[in-house]
């Protein structure tokens, strides 16, 4: 194992080398800095062409430049040194501090895109898997297929002017004509139906019964003007966390382990009687407050678990404090609606809380809700444009490694022996199938260090990807090495990651 | 692993007080703010949008020269003179005062007024303007420079500074007046441009405090600084000194300690004596300025704060206008972003035009040595249907550039347009082009920049044309990355590319049209115009400075030296919360008069 490592890690030393020397000389002779000068009609052309030239030291043939760089990164492996020198840009600024401002704009871009998408991408991968050439899998592979081939240029355009200009004018006056909401209602009737399989009498009533509750939904919202005053209240958040109990025991534990699903009730009737008591403390948060109270919370529900005892506690557990964290996720979103009058209402936001470009309103004073509010209102449309372009293959991927799986032997065996078909997909289908989508998923966030260069552009964030094109395009071979770098080293420690994780997951496969 | 019981309740304990430290001081309810509010005429805030993210605190050097950092720069200097959207020179005669003293020697003397302070409460000296001097004149330089490549083959350049040396560097060591206040510079010959040599903001302006340069550079105080340049003796190539330590630190911090993509902890570092004082930034996405509390030495904003954010993308810009996030945009023009602009309700669209132009340039050698040859192809270019088709779609008022050295915002081109000969070229004459080639058939390869679509489209007019008269044209096109080096290089007989007219100020003239001169790629030579331009970099007369200019026109399209195309389109917009927002022609952009923004 150390020595496969080691002989990994001395494998990628040289790859590093041999890459980064390719892509800084393809990098200086992809064009010349000096461009913009040579057609200069300005008096002192020459002195700023000798100075760029200085900055840059065109004086040295691109290959030799590359070791000079070279000395100044190799500097960046002493440890503690801080003496690492990636070199300068074009306008002079060290490239060290141009990659730190550019990581966080691109992390932050990413991160919950990339979580989400993983989430939902498996979600959807084992649905449609379950219910494979139903009119459900058609309808997800339909959409996935389609969001996966649009181009997500147009995708976030189209974003900002419906999902930005257009939601922020309707925000003005927030009525949602009847005509309208019975149209949304047979939208999503519609989509429910076919998600629910099974005879045409039961998704007549689904479906119906979806019409009905989200038309009658939207226009309560539009009545009660809940747009411009949101919040859930206790009423919403008992029901929705009753509802939530039952879906998390049949997943967790199944209905045959009353315990569990009394756990799960009880965590949610603790999260009940907790709001209020702790609504003061909310109104005061930071969020390591959050971060904290999120931990307590959760093992408040896993305590309500073990409480309830039985021959199965670690379910009980299990399903107690799922429970309690989603009751308390639903509790802080509460308080981030109650938040909402006063972000929108605030000077800056001038009445248009979502935004089509950056990561935050300048200027911005206000406590932990209003700054969440406001970052939120920030990273919807990107994340939303990142989640529907890369979901696609992360349910395709699912999907087939889950059909793989479900067709083993060992499942059949399973079967026959009477496991309940709950154990099957979740215990002996699902972890099995999780192993492919371990590489998948590693290399993907080796490539997410990368930055979404297209998305970055429309939205307006310096990160990653900016760095790297605007390197590029001025000729400019530092910046981009400093991406490269970044990139590389990220993609090859997950790689590697990747093959230790396989064979940790798959006792057939051993590293040697 | 077991724990305690006594252990779990400390560790319970210890989780409950981190909660409870954890709580923010500050109560609920502080979320909003009134600033943001609009109010009659005073007061407010305006989002303008930049294209770039901002980098440095000293625009004057040649890696802090960009847009964005001249425009913070304008916003957060004063100076003795501004340049208005009429192309003029405006003085700002509340900071400070200059006269020509003499004309022979040209001697000029600046005064700043008294009460004109950095934002830290430091007088502007005459140590401030001292400092100017000594980073926008290249007196201490001693390099020499290899002629071909451009590289120093030895001795020093102290300050690297962006601005064009060539002006100041006439003068010798100025005379500082006994109220601190004031500097007397000499001119060992008239200079044409000198209103322009000193202070100009962005462009060695007084943009750096003398007493913060001085106090980095590990100096005792600002009288050490001036004694420092005043002891240095002027630079010089064929006499090299060893470079002095002291000055090189003191130009070290000046060229590179302003630098910076956020806001410095040490205050001294953005120091402003304009009317706004950056007060936050965000590195690569925005950039907030608040009004400077003392200023009165100038026009006085009506704005309390002005938020720069920066959108790179065109669409993204007019997307941000719409949606209310910024009120000012200036995006790159296009047919698709003008549509795009006229399509947000209440948007008011600026249409104008840039200083930067495209214009076809002959070479006075091979097939064009010939003045025939070069007048049948003048004619046979279609400068309407050039314009028709590149730029009519976006400006429906865009018509071709008819002078070579003035455009149209300036005052003095309508006459000039009217005198230069430029009305035989308004439409193509096939027939007059036949007649002068008299039969001859001339080969001419025709270098542009294949990677600019408006170039490929011009090249291709104008070969469609110039073969009804019997020209072969050859594409002589070469990539982004090649087609500048291969300027003046003689493979090509005729090029089509940009250039930038300098708005005011003469000396960009002769850098291009005089014999032999740097930007003169085509080889044309003109003795009348040479003893023209002579004088006219002599003249310190504006007038005086235009009548020659407009001779000098005359003589170029007289030689059949080429025709000026098009001047690039520039559009900017403002959303209906601002007024006071207006056209402007030149870099400072919309940012040159940001004391008539108002929040309506």
């Amino acid at each position: 194992m150390v020595t496969y490592v080691v002989r990994r890690l001395i494998a990628a030393a040289f790859i590093l080398l041999g890459a980064s020397f390719l892509v800084y000389n393809l990098t200086a002779i992809s064009g010349d800095p000096l461009e913009e000068f040579r057609a200069s009609s300005a008096p002192n052309a020459a002195q700023l062409m000798q100075a760029r030239s200085e900055l840059l030291d065109l004086g040295t043939p691109a290959p030799i430049r590359y070791f000079k760089w070279l000395g100044g990164a190799a500097q960046c492996l002493v440890p503690f040194a801080a003496r690492c020198d990636l070199g300068k840009s074009i306008s002079g600024q060290p490239i060290t501090e141009a990659l730190g401002i550019a990581l966080v704009q691109t992390l932050t871009l990413v991160t919950a895109a990339t979580v989400l998408a993983i989430l939902m991408g498996i979600a959807l991968g084992i649905v449609t898997a379950l219910r494979q050439y139903s009119a459900l899998d058609y309808g997800v592979t339909f959409m996935a297929f389609l969001f996966f081939s649009l181009p997500i240029f147009w995708v976030a355009v189209l974003l900002k002017e419906y999902g930005a200009i257009g939601f922020n004018n309707f925000l003005r006056e927030p009525e949602i004509p009847w005509y309208v909401a019975a149209g949304i209602g047979a939208v999503v009737g519609l989509a429910a139906s076919m998600a629910v399989g099974g005879e045409p009498k039961r998704r007549a009533i689904i479906g119906g019964g979806g019409f009905a509750f989200v038309t009658a939904l939207l226009i309560l919202a539009s009545v009660t003007r809940w747009f411009r005053y949101p919040g859930l209240g206790l009423a919403v958040i008992l029901l929705a966390g009753v509802g939530l109990a039952f879906a998390v025991a049949v997943l967790v534990a199944g209905l045959n382990n009353r315990r569990a699903l009394y756990s799960g009730l009880a965590a949610v009737a603790v999260g009940l009687v907790a709001y209020f008591p702790v609504q003061g403390l909310l109104n005061l948060a930071t969020p390591l407050m959050i971060l904290i109270l999120g931990i307590l919370t959760v093992l408040v529900g896993i305590g309500v678990g073990w409480a309830f005892g039985g021959y199965d506690r670690g379910q009980n557990m299990r399903v107690g404090g799922i429970m309690a964290f989603l009751v308390g996720g639903m509790i802080v979103l509460d308080r981030f609606l109650q938040a909402w009058p006063a972000y929108f209402d605030n000077g800056k936001i001038r009445g248009r809380p979502i935004a089509t470009i950056g990561a935050q309103t300048p200027n911005l004073e206000g406590d932990f809700w209003i700054r969440g509010i406001d970052s939120f209102t920030h990273l919807i449309l990107p994340t939303v444009a990142l989640i529907l372009v890369s979901l696609a293959s992360y349910t395709r991927f699912t999907r087939s490694s889950m059909l793989e799986v479900m067709n083993m032997d060992y499942i059949r065996t399973a079967r026959a022996k009477g496991v309940s078909e709950r154990a099957v997909v979740m215990r002996h289908a699902f972890r099995n199938a999780l192993i492919p989508i371990a590489t998948v998923v590693a290399f993907d966030i080796g490539a997410l260090i990368g930055g979404a260069v297209i998305t970055e552009t429309v939205f307006g964030v310096r990160g990653m990807g900016f760095m790297f094109l605007d390197g590029i395009f001025h000729v400019d071979p530092n910046p981009v090495m400093g991406v490269f770098l970044c990139v590389a080293v990220t993609a090859m420690a997950f790689n590697l990651m990747a093959d230790l994780a396989y064979s940790a997951l798959d006792p057939r496969v051993r590293v040697k | 692993m077991r724990f305690g019981r006594i252990s779990k309740a400390i560790g319970l304990a210890a989780a409950a007080a981190l909660a409870l430290s954890a709580c923010a001081t500050q109560g609920p309810g502080q979320g909003t703010s009134p600033t943001g509010q609009a109010s009659a005429k005073q007061g407010g805030t305006v989002t303008i949008a930049e294209v770039n993210g901002f980098s440095s605190f000293n625009p004057g050097t040649a890696d802090g020269n960009s847009d964005v950092n001249g425009h913070i720069g304008y916003a957060t200097h004063s100076n003795f003179i501004y340049i208005d959207n009429k192309l003029n020179i405006v003085r700002n005669e509340k900071f400070g005062t200059y006269e020509k003293v003499s004309d022979d020697p040209l001697t000029v003397k600046y005064t700043v007024n008294e009460g004109v302070k950095w934002s830290d409460g430091t007088q502007v000296s005459a140590a401030d303007l001292l400092l100017t001097w000594a980073s926008g004149s290249a007196f201490y330089d001693d390099a020499k420079k290899d002629p071909n490549t451009g590289d120093i083959v030895s001795g020093t350049v102290y300050f690297t500074t962006a601005a064009d040396t060539s002006g100041l560097n006439l003068t010798e060591f100025p005379e500082l007046g006994a109220d601190g206040r004031s500097l007397t510079i000499k001119y060992s010959k008239p200079f044409a441009d000198w209103e322009l040599a000193f202070g100009t903001p962005g462009n060695g302006g007084v943009d750096i405090p003398a007493h913060v340069v001085a106090s980095k550079a590990g100096l005792s105080d600002t009288d050490a600084l001036v004694d420092l340049l005043k002891g240095i003796k002027r630079g010089d190539p064929e006499a090299q000194f060893p470079a002095n330590e002291t000055l090189k630190k003191v130009a070290e911090v000046w060229n590179t300690a302003f630098d910076t993509k956020t806001l410095p902890a040490d205050t001294s570092l953005f120091l402003s004596n304009g009317p706004f004082v950056v007060k936050d930034i965000v590195p690569e996405q925005s950039l907030t300025l608040v009004r400077n509390k003392d200023y009165t030495w100038g026009p006085v904003p009506h704005v309390d704060e002005v938020v720069v954010r920066v959108i790179g993308q065109a669409p993204a810009q007019v997307q941000a206008l719409k949606n209310g996030e910024v009120d000012i945009i200036a995006p790159q023009a296009s047919a698709d972003t003008v549509e795009q602009i006229k399509a947000v309700p209440g948007a008011t669209l600026l249409e104008g035009k840039q200083l930067s132009y495209d214009h076809l340039d002959l070479n006075f050698s091979g097939v064009f040595a010939d003045k025939d040859v070069r007048t049948a192809f003048m004619l046979t270019v279609p400068r309407k249907d050039i314009v028709d088709k590149l730029q009519r779609k976006i400006d429906p008022e865009a018509a071709p550039l008819d002078s070579q050295l003035f455009v149209p915002d300036q005052a003095a081109y309508a006459q000039s347009v009217k005198d230069n000969g430029s009305s035989a070229y308004q439409d193509v004459d096939i027939d007059k082009a036949k007649q002068l080639l008299n039969g001859k058939e001339p080969e001419v390869r025709i270098l542009y920049n294949k990677d600019n679509p408006n170039r490929v489209d011009s090249f291709s007019l104008i070969r469609e044309s110039a073969a009804q008269a019997g020209f072969k044209v050859v594409d002589g096109g070469l990539g982004a990355s090649d087609w500048s080096k291969a300027l003046g290089n003689g493979t090509y007989d005729a090029a089509v590319f940009g250039w930038i007219n300098s708005g005011v100020g003469v000396t960009g003239t002769p850098q291009i049209f005089k014999t032999g001169s740097g930007s003169n790629f085509n080889g044309f030579s003109d003795t009348e115009a040479d003893k023209l331009m002579d004088e006219l970099v002599l003249t310190t007369d504006k007038a005086k400075q235009d009548e020659l200019q407009q001779k000098i026109d005359k003589r170029i399209w007289d030689s059949s030296y080429g025709l000026p195309l098009f001047q690039s389109l520039d559009i900017k917009a403002y959303s209906d919360k601002v007024d006071g927002v207006k056209q402007m022609a030149n870099q400072t952009g919309a940012w040159w008069n940001i004391w008539e923004w108002s929040v309506k």
